[in-house]
């Protein structure tokens, strides 16, 4: 199902949050959304869910505007991965994850099942009894990874999903969202990290959308060679390109 | 799972051996005094206890708050304005079986609960806002009950403090039929939005996008506690503590998931207030203690004990 934005703009007192952006994302696809802090990207996913109303424009999802659908319609084609999770500190993860399969119909005891399936998927399957609290950050984020897969929702939207993580858990969070990107689903991302996008995958479909000011900049695919000269201008730096084994990898430096 | 079977039993064992709790009498009284005073008294305790420890629970959960209680909304202080209005008015006489006093409490109730829950199903308000409103029109009547009572004759300011002080006083079973509607559409009610209710948990966006409609979640919660307590506050006066002391007793217990929270607290809450109860009566020989005095006597030093328990953590 293709979800597209026609001339969104988001204003919060009288700031452009989102300046008339047009968007599609359509199925199968991935697209990152990169800028500087303040760009409008968390914006942008909170519009394609609703959670933020659109003061212009319209967002569909198919032919339908995504603000008529009702929430449990709309959960079950779209799942989301906030950047911060707050509360349920003292939730099991297996209660947090079980909680994602709200929008079924169907027992606790299935839910619960599903999540527990989940968890295993993302390699955290052990932790499943234990209270959030009591994981470590890389657990925790497997856990919220979890919750969007047993959503089962075809199109994701993930939101700054390797933020304070090591680097082995960066990769594999940007692994396993390449695996479920290969098995179909559709994934906007955002980050401020281009060089964890690699580990996506196949480098020539990874779109990039620029966004600075509300506004959509550029859109390229991460082998594209105008890539780091458009990622300087959005950021304000100078992006050098080094290649290593083949693969672009980008060093921002302070334009002299 | 084996605490949760544990605190069951526990509660279910206290509750029915409250009934033998107090003063033994013999002969015709005692089945009299079992039958048709101890068993109503009991069932409307646990009916009350229930409906005010599961609404506060649900409470604590709308509002993302461990302070909330089932006043936060203004119930109480609607039914206090009812029920003084009535005492002050001096309107002998009831209304569908009921007297004045109970029909006011319940009317006050409502009203300040209709209000703040008709803001809670506005989409533009946080729960926050909404938590304020319930502040802020429990003020307002408070201050308007404040302003009766200084109108007010001696004889209906002692009326006032006696019903303020929330008591369960039953001959025969008229109050379990009448608060039974009630508390059962509350119960039953605030039960089936346990999931939801676990998802707001998560944060009100997530659950959103979980496919939870917050709004209307709030609103049903509001609405449907709000129908039991009222009932309950018009009946019995205010009852302080339940509410807000036997979910978190609870939630030490078997943690804080709602789907043992909420049905635990209902279970928990009635032996609790049956139990406060049955001491009330067996306290001082030959006299009767409101019961609101044992819950509150309870609940605060159970309360301080939780929030220095918190702190440690």
């Amino acid at each position: 199902m293709q979800l597209r934005l026609q001339q969104v703009s988001v204003v919060r007192q009288q700031r452009r949050l989102l300046d008339a952006v047009d968007l599609t994302l359509d199925p199968g696809q991935l697209l990152a959304l990169v800028g500087p802090n303040g760009a409008g990207k968390t914006t942008l996913l909170r519009a394609m869910l609703g959670l933020t109303a659109a003061d212009q424009g319209q967002i569909w999802l198919g032919d339908t505007g995504v603000s008529s659908l009702r929430p449990r319609e709309r959960a079950a084609r779209i799942a989301w991965l906030p950047q911060h999770s707050n509360g349920a500190e003292d939730l099991s993860a297996l209660e947090v994850v079980t909680a994602a399969r709200f929008r079924f119909d169907e027992s606790f005891a299935h839910s619960a099942r599903e999540a527990q399936r989940a968890l295993e998927r993302v390699g955290v399957g052990a932790v499943a009894e234990r209270a959030l609290a009591t994981l470590s950050g890389g657990e925790r984020q497997r856990v919220a990874l979890a919750g969007l897969l047993a959503q089962a929702a075809p199109i994701l939207l993930v939101d700054e999903p390797a933020n304070h993580l090591d680097p082995a858990q960066q990769i594999d969070v940007y692994r396993l969202l390449g695996e479920l990107w290969r098995e179909g689903k559709s994934i906007a991302l955002v980050t401020h990290d281009v060089n964890l996008l690699r580990h996506l995958g196949d480098a020539e479909r990874v779109r990039v959308a620029g966004m600075a000011q509300g506004k959509l900049r550029f859109e390229a695919t991460l082998a594209a060679p105008e890539l780091p000269q458009q990622l300087g201008e959005l950021f304000g730096v100078q992006m050098r390109a080094l290649s290593l084994d083949g693969q672009r990898v980008l060093m921002p430096e302070r334009n002299p | 799972m084996k605490r949760a079977a544990a605190f069951v039993l526990v509660a279910l064992l206290l509750t029915t051996l409250s009934l033998w709790l107090g003063p033994s009498f013999s002969g015709e009284t005692r089945d009299f005094v079992f039958f048709e005073l101890r068993v109503p008294r009991l069932l409307v305790g646990a009916l009350v206890g229930a409906t005010l420890s599961i609404s506060g629970a649900a409470f604590q959960a709308v509002f993302n708050n461990p302070l909330a209680t089932p006043s936060t909304v203004g119930t109480t202080a609607g039914a206090t304005l009812g029920a003084l209005l009535a005492l002050s008015l001096d309107v002998g006489g009831g209304v569908l079986g009921v007297s004045l006093l109970t029909a006011a409490a319940f009317a006050g109730a409502l009203t300040t609960t209709l209000l703040v829950s008709g803001l809670a199903a506005s989409a533009r308000l946080s729960k926050n806002d909404v938590l304020l409103a319930g502040i802020a029109v429990t003020l307002a009547a408070s201050a308007l009950a404040s302003g009766v009572q200084y109108a007010s004759d001696a004889r209906a300011l002692v009326a006032a403090a006696q019903w303020s002080l929330g008591q369960l006083p039953q001959v025969g079973y008229r109050g379990v039929w009448l608060i039974g509607p009630f508390a059962l559409t509350t119960l039953l009610g605030l039960l089936a939005l346990g999931r939801p209710l676990q998802n707001l948990a998560l944060g009100e966006d997530l659950a959103q996008a979980q496919g939870v409609h917050v709004t209307r979640l709030r609103f049903l919660v509001l609405l449907l506690a709000s129908l039991g307590v009222a009932a309950c506050v018009a009946w019995c006066g205010p009852i302080a503590f339940v509410g807000l002391i036997v979910p978190h007793l609870v939630r030490l217990l078997v943690g804080p998931s709602l789907r043992s929270l909420l049905p635990l607290s209902f279970i928990g809450g009635a032996a609790f207030l049956v139990l406060c109860d049955a001491i009330a009566r067996a306290l001082l020989p030959g006299r009767e203690l409101p019961v609101g005095v044992i819950t509150a006597a309870l609940g605060a030093p159970a309360l301080v004990f939780l929030v220095s328990r918190s702190r440690r953590e």
